[in-house]
């Protein structure tokens, strides 16, 4: 945006803000992904978007590996027991975004007879609606982060015209390289589950987006596909890998359309509306798992990181794992922490309680010391403009706090507020250190409660 | 036992994200700019000798002092370790003439802060620019002081200047007093050369336009200003700029290069989207040449840049970001 800062790469990037704050990949990029499986899990009820789940188990309960334990009534995502095991307790516990929550504790039990989900015949040729209702009975939803239920996203209205499908591996998050791990050790699952999401949408285009961070993600990626042939299958999907510039917030979805399709996604609309779906690369192998093998969402793979942890791991953990047991596992705090988050740096949640446990959307776990995170007391704007620099859309959230800090929230709409996705890229280039985020969040919640008061 | 278990849980803070962040401080871009600033006093200490510190000292103190008396009164955490106020009161110290008695840019500093910052709300709450508020009520408090105390540089032709700038001179006497100046140096063409590199008569921080260029540099690589707002200065003033008796001096001379690279580009008084930067930049070069060639006086960008930042809000509403939808209408 300014003069003297005209962008250096010729990759395909979004058209407007963006940051690029220190990566700290390096502390887990090249570490392969260990599987670790605690005595007991804890899984609050509610694991996605939408209506909360509620449970189907008792206390004394025994359960195995993959048995349904909490549905939405009505239809809806399910959870599954991670682990086989004794139900220990059905109780109000900790979450990570909602504070509280009814959860299920499992005391783990393996047994010989465990369900292990082999390959079933025949996979490939499934009827489409088939293989929504495997997508949904897994209980899989969106592993970026959003939690959103995949069969939902997938099932389109029939006057959309769908035509491509884009595989976001831009894993955009400072810390977070579980995307990147995933994407190395098992590209073969990836690519076959883009290719069957293609199927079920019924496009012949899939693009995979990565950043130029992660070039060996990219390549690994590029000869797998021409090793599965997918032009090839039946259906053939041309698929095709993109290296897109290594900029906060490629991976969302807005953002990366742009940057891979050049296609604007229309104010308050959806990726669908300009012709495209976006899913993660977890997501693809969560989907690729639910139809080959009817494997639910059991597990799911996180960066344990941060200055603040001794041994920073990516690990594959059953759904339900505390943190306090992945703090243990990891050796421990290491120097001063003084927040813990669910998730990445910019959109991440800070906890509380050591006994919140891993979500289907937890992307990465996260011990920050105060030489990496930012607690300080915020000043005036000083009106750098910095803010409005660095948002991808365009908004004004220098103005949207002075109005808030005039007690007047319900004039803040004109500066974008319903656009703002809370990346933060704003409170993260204010050098005033405003919490520009909790504003534009206090703002909407104003609005919210405006309207439900004018009803 | 393993460490873990012995280690006590830590105290966590809670917030919403995001839970890193630049770096970047408002007090590390004031100081940033302060730095800035030193070449121009550099270079005025070497022409017009150790009074131009004791001048600037006094400024900065006036300056301060009220800062801390607002920040006491108002019960406000004390803003004086983000060095805005020591920037006011250099600023305030570089537009006045080094000859001014040393007590006078004490009152006129802290009048600024009190006046412009203080009763506003403090940092980021002024409509108008610190200070240019303190040089304005020092005019029109010491106007005698302020327009005649000139010194003499210590070196470069134009010696025969000491009682009035060169452009108070033309202001005065037309193409007469230019070509008595002209005269009065050796190799006449080179004048223009004089003023660039800053051997005239001036206010302490505006003479030489070679030292404030050298901290704009500074401050244009670390990304503190943009150029949208001195390059449409420059050209708003180079528009009136055939008006004038002596165009060259009238471009080098007064305040317009410390004015469109350190005063304009105060943020919080400018307007933030570019394109509302370059109307106010070219507003103010405007003003300035109306003021220089038709007002009733000799030097005009420090009421042209006052005049400006009343616009300031209305620019901010005019010209807002491009959103990023289809039509990229805000709305
Ligand atoms: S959090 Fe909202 S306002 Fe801030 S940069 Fe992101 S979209 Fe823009
Ligand atoms: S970055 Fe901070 S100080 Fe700068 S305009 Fe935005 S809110 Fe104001």
């Amino acid at each position: 945006m300014s003069l003297l800062s005209w962008s250096k790469s010729a990759l395909p990037t979004f058209s407007r803000g963006g940051i690029h704050p220190d990566e700290h990949k390096e502390l887990t990029e090249n570490l392969p992904i260990e599987d670790f499986i605690p005595t007991s899990v804890s899984l609050p009820v509610s694991q996605s978007l939408g209506p909360s789940a509620e449970p189907l188990v008792v206390k004394a309960a025994k359960v195995k590996r993959g048995d349904v334990i909490a549905t939405v009534p009505g239809g809806g995502v399910s959870l599954h027991a991670p682990v086989s095991g004794i139900i220990k307790n059905v109780q109000t516990g900790p979450h990570a975004s909602l504070v509280y929550d009814t959860v299920i504790t499992i005391q783990a039990k393996p047994g010989e007879d465990d369900p292990q989900f082999p390959e079933q015949a025949g996979w490939q040729a499934l009827p489409v609606a088939q293989m929504l209702e495997r997508i949904r009975d897994a209980g899989v939803v969106g592993l970026g982060g959003a939690a959103f239920p995949t069969y939902r996203k997938l099932t389109l209205p029939k006057d959309a015209k769908v035509d491509t499908l884009v595989i976001n591996g831009s894993e955009c998050e400072p810390y977070l390289t579980c995307d990147y791990r995933l994407m190395l050790e098992e590209s073969e699952k990836v690519v076959l589950g883009s290719w069957l999401i293609s199927k079920i949408i019924g496009v012949k285009n899939c693009v995979i987006g990565v950043e130029d961070n992660k070039q060996p993600a990219a390549e690994k990626m590029r000869q797998t596909i021409a090793e599965l042939g997918l032009d090839k299958m039946d259906p053939p999907v041309k698929m095709t890998v993109v290296v897109t510039q290594t900029r906060y917030p490629q991976g969302s979805e807005k953002q990366l359309v742009q940057s891979l399709t050049g296609r604007l996604v229309p104010k308050g609309g959806l990726p669908m509306h300009v012709g495209i779906v976006v899913q993660n690369v977890a997501t693809a192998i969560a989907c690729l798992e639910a139809i080959r093998n009817g494997k639910p969402v059991l597990e799911r793979v996180l960066t344990v990181s941060g200055l603040g942890i001794k041994t920073p791991k990516n690990l594959r953990v059953p759904i339900g794992t505390s943190v306090e047991d992945l703090l243990a596992y990891c050796g421990g705090y290491s120097g001063e922490v003084v927040k813990i988050l669910l998730g990445g740096p910019m959109m991440g949640r800070t906890i509380a309680d050591l006994g919140v446990s891993v979500t289907k959307g937890s992307s990465g776990l996260l011990f920050l010391t105060a030489a990496e995170t930012s607690i300080t007391r915020y000043q005036p704007c000083i009106s750098c403009g910095e803010c409005i620099d660095a948002c991808p859309m365009g908004l004004e959230p220098n103005r949207v706090s002075q109005y808030m800090e005039a007690g007047r929230p319900l004039e803040t709409e004109q500066f974008g507020i319903r656009e703002c996705f809370e990346c933060g890229c704003c409170s993260w280039s204010c050098p005033s250190h405003r919490p520009l985020v909790q504003f534009m969040q206090v703002a909407k919640a104003a609005y919210r409660r405006h309207e439900r008061k004018a009803k | 036992m393993s460490e873990a278990e012995v280690t006590p849980t830590p105290t966590l803070h809670l917030s919403s994200g995001p839970h890193i962040a630049s770096g970047r401080t408002t007090a590390q871009i004031m100081w940033m700019v302060n730095l800035a600033l030193l070449p121009a006093l550099l270079w005025a200490w070497a022409v017009f000798g150790w009074v131009v510190l004791a001048i600037t000292l006094s400024s900065i103190l006036g300056c301060v002092v009220a800062e801390y008396a607002v920040c006491r009164i108002a019960k406000n955490v004390s803003t004086l370790p983000d060095g805005s106020a020591v920037c006011s009161g250099l600023l305030l110290a570089y537009t006045l003439p080094p000859g001014i008695p040393i007590w006078m840019p004490f009152i006129g500093g802290m009048l600024a802060l009190i006046f412009t910052k203080g009763i506003f709300g403090g940092l980021g709450y002024n409509i108008f620019n610190v200070a240019l508020v303190g040089r304005a009520m020092m005019m029109a408090t010491f106007p005698v002081e302020m327009t005649t105390r000139w010194l003499t540089p210590a070196f470069g032709n134009v010696d025969a200047v000491s009682a009035a700038t060169v452009l108070a001179q033309i202001k005065l006497g037309g193409q007469e007093a230019l070509a008595k100046i002209l005269a009065a140096v050796p190799d006449g063409g080179q004048l223009w050369f004089d003023f660039f590199l800053g051997m005239r008569a001036g206010s302490i921080g505006e003479v030489s336009v070679v030292m404030i260029l050298l901290g704009a540099a500074f401050l244009l690589w670390k990304g503190i200003i943009k150029l949208y707002i001195p390059l449409s200065i420059l050209v708003g003033v180079a528009l009136m700029a055939p008006f004038s008796p002596a165009p060259e001096i009238y471009m080098l001379g007064g305040g317009i290069w410390l004015g469109a690279f350190f005063m304009a580009t105060d943020y919080v008084t400018s307007p933030t989207m570019p394109r509302g930067q370059i109307i106010f930049g070219l507003g103010i070069g405007l003003l300035t040449g109306i003021i220089r060639n038709w007002g009733g006086y000799p030097e005009g960008i420090c009421y042209a840049i006052m005049l400006m930042n009343i616009l300031t809000p209305a620019l901010n509403d005019w010209f807002r970001p491009k959103r990023l939808t289809a039509d990229g209408a805000p709305s």
